[in-house]
């Protein structure tokens, strides 16, 4: 049996012309379900760029990339697109709100993109608003929002179809400790429901939620410690 | 099938959240479907109401003049040279045309029409025989036309149309009032039933009286019957070709035109004069369509070019659509539908200035205006084609942005 997330041997070179940028050189690596696991390292080490393709936001340039023993590194765009919308929620810095659409849209949009009935996903979107704790808000904007609870729309939106792994790329870092420590909690607790959760961050305190650590230096894995377990 | 409609939602609320973009494209798609279908509308009603005209004579009428229909300078220099048409002509095909069943003539000038204080300057009067109305399907309103007696007998009776009516006898029945025209006590013994307009002069705006009296009260110059036009009536459609040919040796004898010689004369049936004047139109129409799909190609450039800007702008927005889900084509058709909505919106309204402005164009307002399904089925195809042909580059692009790069951009 195969295991949730696995990476062979996995290279991203971006081709700048003159220069050729290895963001990851060969990073092999597997993740069960339930696990939660901390993505660190300096900036520049690659953990975005990691963070894309375990997103299947990009295709590494080599290596093979296993989802739910799914070979994702050689779909199609299409495909990506179908696994991003059923298989994974993504949580950015920057949020990545639609700015003009109103929390419960921005919840809604993933339910638009698989078909889902308009009852259905009024449902669903309350419900994941509802966990997030701004069932109230829901007809707010973005800009009406403050930082801690956009992310949190964010994070409803990447929970509203159930997905099999929750990716959450310094979520904290346009957030002010407080707010930050808040997302850790929930997102933690998120985890202890049953979610299988990856967190990129440079700070330790917040890798500190997590059950184990992947170090990421030169787009290489430096070390992986695994402190305790998910059973 | 439910993700069709929820993407094209998603267009209608991106067209709203930007109205002055929005705006723009919509005046450009109205600006280039305006102009092809004022033209397209505007010669539509050209030759229908050209083609109602030329119906009234019916299929077995030919009508015979001096000048006829002209191509060409040389034609038209050596037509302005022809001896007028004389009315004797008429009575010499009426009894040596034997497939011939009716003859009449009409000529027409310029008049002035009075009646107590009040006055109409510069209408048609036709001057006809009395089987005139036999002939060309003018139809009576009221009263009666001028019988061949009153012709012969040279009497001041007068058949008017409508618009006379109106303006003189707003409040009287003119049937047995005296009309002077152009200071001339005439009788109004008719009224026709109502024609409508066409090609911008009113046909309700005419006054009949018989040729005879015309000829007495008028004179018989070269300048009063310059308009003279001979209508002959064919016993049948088949005995056309006889009865036309028998007119054209009558009319050459009369004429002294040598063996030689081409006639001097021109005769017109219904099916020439419609076969010249679709020649015409359809020369008006290319040139004119061709003219006027230009601004239809600045409209869809218009398109394009805020296509592409607005895609750019919105690059953050398509990658977050697809970091979520969203597939090419889920982002494709919501920008072709952006598109389409605005150059279909467009289009409509495009369609109703434009046959609108045709309408005008020729006169036709006070006609019914029933826009013609072929303009209305053009400003639609080419609507669509321009959204289409200028909304499918801006949508791809838009489609195959990678998430990361679209998410990344600033
Ligand atoms: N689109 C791109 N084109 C070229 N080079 C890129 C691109 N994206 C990332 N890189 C390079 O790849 C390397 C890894 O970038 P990445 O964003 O993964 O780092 P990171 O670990 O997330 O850093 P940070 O902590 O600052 O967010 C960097 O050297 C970066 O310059
Ligand atoms: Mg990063």
């Amino acid at each position: 049996m195969m295991s949730l997330i696995e990476t062979r041997n996995m290279w991203k070179t971006y081709d700048m012309g003159a220069v050729q940028v290895h963001a990851l050189r060969g990073v092999s690596m597997s993740i069960e379900k339930g696990e939660y696991v901390a993505i660190m390292g300096p900036s520049g080490s690659g953990k975005s760029t990691l963070m894309n393709l375990i997103g299947c936001l990009d295709t590494p340039s080599e290596g093979e990339y296993y989802l739910n023993g799914k070979l994702v590194s050689s779909m199609l765009d299409d495909e990506l697109a179908v696994i991003r919308n059923k298989e994974i929620g993504f949580v950015f810095q920057v949020f990545n709100l639609m700015p003009r659409a109103s929390a419960l849209h921005n919840v809604e949009l993933p339910l638009i993109y698989n078909g889902t009935s308009k009852e259905d996903r009024l449902r669903q979107a309350m419900k994941a608003l509802e966990v997030v704790g701004l069932l109230d808000r829901m007809k707010h904007r973005p800009s009406e929002l403050s930082g801690g609870q956009r992310q949190r729309v964010a994070i409803a939106r990447a929970l509203v179809n159930e997905p099999s792994l929750l990716l959450a790329d310094e979520p904290t870092g346009n957030l002010d400790t407080k707010t930050g420590k808040e997302i850790m909690d929930f997102l933690t607790e998120l985890h202890r429901s049953g979610n299988t959760m990856i967190v990129v961050t440079h700070e330790s305190d917040i890798a500190a939620f997590a059950d184990r650590v992947i170090y990421l230096r030169d787009g290489m894995i430096e070390k992986d410690d695994v402190r305790k377990r998910a059973v | 099938m439910r993700i069709y409609w929820d993407v094209f939602m998603m267009a209608l609320s991106a067209l709203k959240a930007n109205k002055l973009r929005s705006g723009l494209t919509l005046l450009g798609v109205i600006i280039g479907v305006t102009s092809v279908i004022t033209i397209i509308s505007a010669l539509e009603g050209l030759s229908q109401s050209i083609e109602a005209e030329i119906n009234k004579m019916g299929p077995t009428t030919f009508m015979v003049t001096r000048m006829g229909m002209i191509f060409s300078e040389e034609e038209f220099f050596e037509a302005i040279r022809r001896r007028p048409m004389k009315i004797e002509y008429m009575e010499a095909i009426e009894e040596g045309c034997e497939y011939c069943e009716k003859v009449a003539a009409r000529t027409y000038t310029m008049v002035n029409v009075k009646y107590q204080n009040k006055k109409i300057s510069r209408l048609f009067g036709i001057a006809a025989t009395a089987n005139f109305i036999d002939i060309v399907e003018y139809e009576v309103g009221q009263g009666r036309f001028f019988s061949q007696e009153e012709d012969h007998n040279r009497r001041r009776v007068a058949f008017i149309g409508t618009a006379i009516q109106d303006e003189l006898f707003p409040n009287v029945d003119p049937i047995g009032k005296d009309i002077k025209i152009n200071n001339i006590r005439y009788e109004v013994i008719g009224i026709a039933k109502k024609q409508g307009a066409s090609f911008g002069h009113n046909q309700d705006l005419v006054v009949f009286i018989p040729l005879s009296t015309y000829a007495k009260d008028f004179g018989t110059s070269r300048r009063r019957l310059r308009n003279l036009a001979i209508l002959v009536k064919a016993q049948s459609l088949e005995l056309l070709d006889q009865a036309m040919d028998q007119t054209r040796v009558i009319l050459r004898a009369y004429r002294h035109v040598p063996y030689d010689k081409d006639d001097d004369f021109s005769m017109l049936t219904a099916d020439t004069i419609m076969d010249a004047l679709n020649r015409v139109t359809k020369f008006l129409r290319l040139g004119l369509i061709g003219v006027t799909s230009i601004s239809l190609i600045v409209g869809g450039i218009i398109i394009m070019n805020i296509m592409m800007v607005s895609v750019t702008e919105r690059t953050r927005e398509i990658g977050i659509r697809k970091s979520i889900g969203a597939r090419r084509r889920d982002i494709l058709l919501q920008f072709l539908y952006e598109a389409l909505v605005l150059s279909l919106g467009g289009g409509l309204i495009g369609i109703a200035f434009g046959v609108f402005l045709g309408d005008v164009l020729i006169g036709l307002i006070n006609m019914d205006m029933t826009p013609s399904l072929y303009a209305i089925a053009i400003g639609l195809g080419i609507s669509t084609g321009v959204g289409l042909f200028f909304g499918i580059y801006p949508a791809m692009k838009a489609s195959r942005m990678q998430p990361v790069k679209a998410l990344s951009y600033e």
